[in-house]
């Protein structure tokens, strides 16, 4: 306080308090996480560079530089003039243009799992917790039951079952082109992704799907929800308009956090063989690609891990500020 | 009580029957498996394969029976001839299988030339079981015999020599995050706010986020292969032992196989896991604490005028465990399938480097067993987990 400010002004100031939105106060609690903040502008970065990844990189994903392998860091080509930031991998490919692929590519599975599995667990959990009786008792049985299901183990037959026989799930053309023009790859390789994107949202769903049950089951003793009823609202009604957006506090919250876990799972997945294949860059694959380069070369393996461990940390943190700012009481 | 009980053993009996029939129904649909070699040798044209000789190799890994048969056999050991009551054989001339299937070339919806079977030659009768090897199935404790790793040996001699290499990992893992990982979790919630405080939730936050294929390969490069180069001290990574004797400066000439070469080898891994663990552990250990610590029977023992120590070490602790029990339960499955991911950074040959060999080398009936085994342990570590709850926690009642 300070004694030169008028007293009327003071007075004025401690009484009245400057009206603000439940989203402009949440914003404020967001911007005020000092590592949320730095975690998103660093995510927006990585997104813009992904983004830009035609017009950054010097070469095409597969594009193959004959008897140049293992080129050191900066290497001009003489014949093309083209640059090497990052020089090639064991088979003369650019490794600074495969990185920013990969990171597309990386990212949209991680999105779109994310997308899938919160889509599908809000409305699974939504129906279970609002309806009850047998259809929570059928849906929530079946959640449980996957989730006593070992996860990893079960996700690598899953995997590996799909990947040598990819026409057992069938994709229809139009998500096969749409999914490739955002990862700019041909129907054939978005194949492969597409199918990964299915097994890790096929059991990603099952948290988000229990979360969604849990809020639900609070909400639906609430008095707004008496007082919609009565009012005339349909079950429809009731779920649309006052579980989902009431819910949704927790829900993304999950999903930040979720988005972490994919990024992880899907290099996992790609680490141990059964992810998404090579000629497809993704981050796992090409540091699983060349892990056996890691005496002679370490810059190789570790180069495709640093992304992986900033996007994981990023959306953890992220995920973290949201929930402070959405709901402090909140415990995820 | 007992009801509850037993309808949590039904359910779970159930669990693993049914992940068990899922798994082996996807796992059979898989391509590869013993006959796509065959089949290979047999388009070349470098040797002359008979007819008689597929049906005699597909007899041999049981490919000629219908899926249910195979699956039962491999659970129970059963059927394996017809049935004999009073003297009176039953289902002798039941259809089990096909010995040669009639296949056919068509063009799948892709245009890509497929084979499918579209008949059969010649059947495979339930009589025609007798005097076939058969494994005595599964849930009496045979697991059959590998395909590929270790042509034709059985799989429980797999997974026995792989078995106590994952158990000391896993093992002294478990031992190392508990010691550790408790007292960080406690010291860190008493000393709320504190500049402790502060480090330790960074640093666990940072490596619950880290993903340990990652780590695996940080800490080869830093303690392993750098100062290997710069001619230090340097700790030995891949492998659980290793092939050759060696030298390590300061440390000294170590004989492959020896105590000092297995410890050494044991470090970078159990540092990964235990890191690992320990951060995610102690979180829960310092979330559940400082719950606690706002309880009012923690105010009350304060207001007697009890000792600090006693305060927390009694009456905070014991409650704070309840919930970490739940976790920690969640161990045993790990014992037995280790950590797939550091097992295979690390070429640590355990259950988990094994799980890994088996789904890419098409051995499947190594792979069914060691997810049979994983999904009965994690299904008993879901029953011990609600049961360990009530007991430690009596306000909690089962229904």
């Amino acid at each position: 306080m300070t004694v030169s400010a008028p007293i009327e002004k003071l007075q004025a100031e401690a009484i009245t308090i400057e009206e603000r939105s439940p989203f402009q106060v949440v914003l404020r609690r967001f911007v005020r996480h000092r590592l949320a903040m730095i975690s998103m502008a660093v995510m927006i970065i990585i997104f813009i560079i992904t983004i830009l990844a035609p017009y950054i990189t010097t070469y095409k994903v597969d594009e193959i530089n004959v008897n140049n392998y293992f080129v050191p860091f900066g290497t001009v080509d003489p014949d093309t003039g083209r640059v090497h930031y990052l020089g090639t991998d064991n088979i003369g490919r650019d490794y600074f243009s495969r990185l920013i692929y990969a990171g597309r590519i990386s990212l949209t599975v991680a999105l779109l799992s994310v997308f899938i599995s919160e889509i599908v667990g809000v409305v699974v959990g939504a129906v279970s917790g609002f309806y009850g009786k047998w259809v929570d008792a059928v849906l929530m049985r079946f959640v449980e039951f996957m989730l006593t299901v070992p996860t990893l183990p079960l996700l690598l037959i899953i995997s590996s079952m799909l990947l040598r026989n990819e026409d057992l799930i069938p994709i229809p053309e139009s998500v096969l082109n749409f999914v490739g023009k955002i990862m700019l790859l041909n129907p054939r390789d978005t194949r492969n992704a597409v199918l990964i994107v299915v097994v890790l949202a096929g059991f990603g769903w099952l948290s988000a799907a229990q979360l969604m049950r849990g809020t639900v089951l609070s909400l639906r003793e609430q008095t707004f929800v008496e007082a919609s009823r009565s009012l005339g609202g349909t079950n429809i009604w009731i779920i649309m308009k006052h579980m989902i957006p009431n819910a949704m506090a927790p829900i993304i919250v999950d999903a930040s956090l979720a988005l972490a876990g994919y990024v992880v799972a899907e290099a996992a997945l790609a680490f141990l063989g059964f992810g998404i294949q090579d000629p497809v860059p993704t981050w796992g694959n090409m540091l699983s690609a060349t892990q056996t380069y890691m005496f002679d070369k370490p810059w190789l393996p570790l180069l495709p891990g640093i992304p992986i461990f900033i996007c994981s940390l990023a959306f953890n943190y992220i995920g973290d500020g949201l929930r402070d700012a959405l709901d402090p009481r909140l415990k995820l | 009580m007992t009801a509850y009980l037993i309808r949590r053993v039904l359910q779970s009996i159930l669990v693993v029957f049914i992940s068990a029939v899922a798994t082996y129904v996807l796992l059979s649909f898989a391509p590869g498996g013993p006959m796509a070699g065959l089949r290979q040798i047999q388009q070349s044209g470098r040797f002359k394969i008979t007819e008689e000789d597929i049906a005699r190799i597909r007899a041999s890994f049981e490919l000629d029976l219908n899926l249910w048969v195979r699956f039962s056999r491999w659970l129970i050991g059963a059927p394996n001839g017809p049935v004999t009551i009073g003297g009176q054989e039953y289902f002798a001339d039941m259809v089990v299988g096909c010995r040669k299937p009639i296949e056919a070339e068509v063009l799948n919806s892709n245009g890509i030339p497929e084979i499918i079977v579209v008949g059969c030659k010649e059947n495979v009768y339930m009589k025609d079981l007798v005097g076939r090897r058969t494994s005595r199935g599964i849930l009496f404790g045979d697991f059959g015999l590998s395909w590929r790793i270790l042509r034709d040996r059985p799989v429980s001699d797999l997974i026995e020599s792989r078995l106590s290499k994952t158990l000391q990992l896993i093992g002294l893992e478990t031992i190392l995050s508990l010691v550790i990982g408790i007292p960080l979790g406690i010291y860190s919630a008493v000393r709320q706010y504190s500049k402790f405080d502060y480090i330790f939730t960074t640093l666990a936050f940072m490596g619950s986020a880290m993903p340990s294929f990652f780590f695996g390969l940080l800490l080869i490069l830093m303690f392993s292969i750098i100062p290997k180069g710069a001619g230090l001290p340097y700790i030995p990574a891949g492998l659980s032992e290793s092939v050759r004797d060696y030298t390590i400066p300061l440390i000294g000439d170590v004989v492959a196989g020896s105590l000092k070469d297995r410890t050494l080898h044991m470090i970078l891994p159990v540092t990964v896991l235990t890191l690992i663990n320990i951060a995610g552990w102690s979180r829960f250990i310092r979330a559940s604490m400082l719950d606690v610590l706002r309880q009012d029977y923690v105010r009350t023992a304060r207001a007697k005028g009890l000792r600090e120590i006693t305060v927390i070490m009694k009456h905070a602790l014991r409650n704070a465990l309840i919930p970490f029990v739940t976790i920690v339960v969640f161990t045993i499955p790990g014992l037995f399938s280790g950590a797939i991911i550091t097992e295979s950074i690390f070429a640590w040959p355990g259950m988990g480097r094994l799980y890994i060999l088996a789904l890419g080398d098409y051995d499947y009936p190594v792979a069914m067993a060691i997810f049979f085994i994983l999904a009965v342990l994690t299904v008993i570590a879901t029953l011990l987990r609600d049961i360990i709850y009530t007991l430690v926690d009596p306000r909690i009642r089962l229904t």
